[in-house]
């Protein structure tokens, strides 16, 4: 059985898997429907979703359409998410393959440095960053990831362990490769797959600290984000709830898409190893 | 079981007959006013420093105006638009050089001590003049306080003052404090600037960080059978939508300052027992400007100033983002200022392809992308409606080709931002029209200002003609004349934009309709609110 018919059998993985195609299809039309700027005033203020089909969601405090932003949202949504865990990733798996490839003082400082990361909250940190050096997409990115790294970076170094002790790497060291060149190319890659499965969770976190972020006023406040949104939307709760209700459930939509469809990946590797 | 179903809309209905029924009899009935009860007010803030005569805003004041007083305070129907509160009197002497006021008799300190001119003198030397925020400007020029007896204090100018600038700065500059308190020791320091003492119709009672302030009755007050209430609440609410179900739960009686968010007054209007007051902030109206840094050669180019003027469209400002709580201003001064008011000014109509064209003019073409240069844009934070001009603005821009990039940030990081590190190019600011342009609004325009001083002009805008005038009425003792400059002021800064004047406005209160006397003068929510009762 191919893994794609594998993945696809579980019907979590296949609900995850519809969400995040919608997810990616939004985000990749958004330019095509919405051409412009999602945040220019198109319409009345405070329109009712479902009253004017040029305005299907309807409009905001100032008139702008809630669909455009919704959309462009999810572009902001993904873009932060899946670069914050790229990030995390890949600081992590080079952090803990170094430290557990080198061992004793370098494995120790580097370890020590993962717990004095993991001991702040990561939403903390994150706030803070962002409010010292000012909000923009990159430092959003930056802020979260630095947050998310100590996770991989643990099991990253777990993993590397075992595999340290293997033949191969001592073949390597027999022909003579560098030790750093042993650790990233023949140690890394091997490390990686439990790292991915990880992945899905530090997404899945990535976006709601990102929508946290922007909630509180801290996101890119020259992009429409989801967070952001349901904080403008948050002062008119009483009138206009559906402001803050439309982005809460893409946001909840996306959260559950990406998680199921990780749960999905990982279980069909499971499945995949214990076959083999 | 069905005959005792009880459905939750006749349980409402039946309240809102209950309700009802006790309303009507209050229809009509004799204004006495009666005594005692609790008055909750919803607080948005809690000031760290609640000595008025050190910071002059209407944060403190809203707390400490009824723990310390003025020597007069805003009304409606006054001679001048003030009413007496320490000072029984004023008079202005034909040079400028002095200005007398007779004090009121038998007023005592909350600690017992009696009130007395020298507590006037010294509130004025060493607090209003070199440490308030406003008096610094407004008093720069007094140099003694003679206190021939007890009840009089002679204010005395080294140079000609305008009597009707001290007039006019009565109530919010004048708060007097007990000089037996705060002569020994560091002024700045002193504890009562965090528990006041003063010869107000309340106490300062309390302070719970995070939950309440309380105030009690001042059972020696001067007022005749002054106060009515026993006791006020600030209830600290910081999130703004919190206050609107605080109200319906009861919870809270009064929340001023439009701490209901304006998307909301629409629906609360209609809860029973609900009423939304837009009276009562005649004399607190704040502007909404975009503040400009001059340094930025573009908009050193009038031309440019001009477009951006034009770009905005006033009316729906006032109608989207004020939900029509506002007006839109021509100039520096706002239109409901019964003194300084001029509608004979240059006026920038919306006009977009007018505003193109001026940039055109003005030589910056739109590029390959349509846009013509790129700026940064601060909206201030402290209201919903800065950030939401923000956003619109930003909008406004786009659409004659200037790129506005939106900076947010936190109240401290923005007041440093702007009036220390001048790190903008457009920043949108809500300063407040004092009752006198002398006191809060010269300050935009005037150049020579030193760096750091908020809500001042940190854009780098010199215009020697604009300063001459500013000096000029600075020292012009006739009110008509002094008026008149301030006419030429209007003219003038319409003119040549250091600052765009977009919309001016005020705030709403909404409040139980068990609490009379509210909104009965032009600062009411910071006024002594030693007439306020309740009914039930």
């Amino acid at each position: 059985m191919s893994p794609l018919r594998r993945f696809l059998r579980t019907p979590e993985a296949i609900a995850g898997a519809i969400i995040l195609v919608a997810l990616f299809a939004m985000a990749l039309t958004a330019p095509l429907f919405f051409p412009g700027d999602p945040q220019a005033i198109a319409g009345p203020a405070l329109l009712p979703p479902f009253q004017d089909w040029s305005l299907p969601l309807g409009t905001d405090r100032l008139g702008r359409d809630v669909l455009a932003a919704l959309l462009h949202g999810a572009r902001t949504s993904l873009a932060v998410g899946l670069a914050a865990a790229a990030a995390a990733l890949a600081v992590g798996a080079i952090v803990g393959t170094l430290a557990g490839f080198a061992g004793g003082l370098v494995d120790e400082v580097l370890m020590r440095i993962t717990d004095a990361f993991q001991t702040v909250p990561s939403f903390l940190l994150a706030l803070a960053f962002v409010s010292v050096v000012g909000p923009s997409l990159g430092v959003v990115v930056a802020a979260i990831a630095l947050g998310a790294w100590t996770g991989p970076a643990r099991v990253a170094r777990a993993e590397v362990l075992s595999i340290r002790e293997r033949d191969f790497v001592a073949g390597a060291r027999v022909i003579g490769m560098h030790p750093l060149e042993i650790a990233l190319r023949e140690v890394l890659p091997n490390a990686l797959p439990p790292l991915l499965a990880l992945s899905s969770v530090i997404v899945a976190a990535a976006i709601l600290t990102e929508a946290a972020l922007s909630f509180l006023g801290l996101g890119d406040p020259n992009r429409v984000t989801w967070g952001g949104m349901i904080a403008e939307g948050r002062a008119v709760l009483r009138t206009a709830p559906f402001l803050s209700v439309i982005p809460g459930v893409a946001l909840v939509l996306t959260v559950l898409g990406v998680y199921l469809a990780g749960e999905g990946v990982v279980e069909t590797a499971a499945v995949r190893r214990s076959l083999s | 079981m069905s005959e005792v179903t009880i459905s939750r809309r006749t349980v409402l209905a039946g309240s809102a007959l209950l309700l009802a029924s006790t309303a009507l009899p209050t229809i009509g009935w004799a204004q006495t006013p009666k005594k005692g009860g609790r008055l909750v007010v919803a607080a948005d803030s809690e000031p760290r420093n609640l000595n008025p005569a050190i910071v002059a805003s209407n944060g403190v004041f809203f707390i400490s105006s009824k723990i310390v007083e003025p020597l007069a305070e805003a009304s409606f129907d006054g001679k001048d638009g003030l009413g007496p509160r320490l000072a029984t009197s004023w008079e202005g002497a034909a040079d400028g050089l002095s200005v007398t006021f007779k004090l009121r008799e038998g007023v005592k300190w909350h600690d017992g001590k009696p009130f007395t001119s020298a507590d006037v003198a010294f509130s004025a030397l060493q607090i209003w003049k070199p440490l308030q925020n406003l008096g610094r400007t407004v008093f720069k020029d007094l140099e003694a306080v003679d206190t021939p007896d007890e009840l009089t204090a002679v204010f005395k100018f080294a140079r000609p003052t305008p009597f009707q600038l001290i007039r006019n700065a009565l109530p919010v500059l004048t708060s007097v404090v007990p000089k037996h308190v705060y002569e020994t020791g560091k002024i700045e320091e002193n504890p009562a600037n965090n528990a006041p003492i003063g010869t107000g119709p309340f106490k300062f009672a309390e302070h719970k960080p995070g939950e309440y302030y309380r105030l009690e009755k001042n059972g020696d007050y001067w007022g005749k059978d002054q106060p009515y209430l026993d006791e006020i609440i600030y209830q600290v609410l910081p999130d703004r939508t919190s206050a609107a179900s605080a109200l319906e739960a009861e919870e809270i009686q009064l929340a001023a300052f439009s701490a209901v968010p304006l998307a909301d007054l629409d629906r609360i209007s209609k809860v029973p027992g609900l009423k939304v007051i837009t009276k009562g902030y005649e004399a607190l109206t704040y502007q909404l400007v975009v503040e400009i840094n001059h340094r930025r050669k573009e908009l050193a180019d009038l031309k440019v100033r001009q477009a951006i003027a034009h770009a905005i469209d006033r009316d729906f400002v006032v109608k989207t983002v004020f939900l029509g709580y506002a007006a839109t201003a021509t100039g520096p001064v706002p239109k409901n200022d019964p003194q300084f008011y001029t509608a004979d000014v240059p006026t920038y109509a919306f006009d977009v392809a007018k505003a193109n064209a001026l940039l055109d003019e003005a030589g910056y073409s739109r590029g390959d992308d349509g846009k013509r240069f790129s700026l940064k844009l601060l909206p201030a934070p402290y209201f919903n409606e800065t950030k939401q001009f923000g956003d619109y603005l930003r909008q406004a821009l786009a659409a004659i080709g200037i790129d506005a990039q939106l900076v947010n940030n936190d109240s401290a990081a923005h007041i440093k931002a702007v009036y220390t590190d001048h790190a903008f190019d457009l920043a949108v600011g809500p300063p407040v029209f004092r009752g006198d342009p002398a006191i809060s609004t010269t300050i935009l325009v005037q150049s020579g200002i030193p760096d750091g001083v908020p809500f001042s002009n940190q854009g780098g805008y010199k215009n020697d003609e604009l300063d001459a005038l500013i000096a000029k009425a600075s020292e012009t003792l006739d009110p008509a004349a002094r008026t008149e400059l301030y006419r030429e002021f209007q003219k003038k800064v319409a003119a040549d934009l250091p600052l765009i004047n977009v919309a001016e406005w005020s705030f709403i209160s909404v409040v139980r309709d068990t609490v009379a006397n509210v909104a009965n003068n032009p600062r009411w929510a910071v006024s002594n609110w030693a007439d306020t009762w309740l009914e039930a």
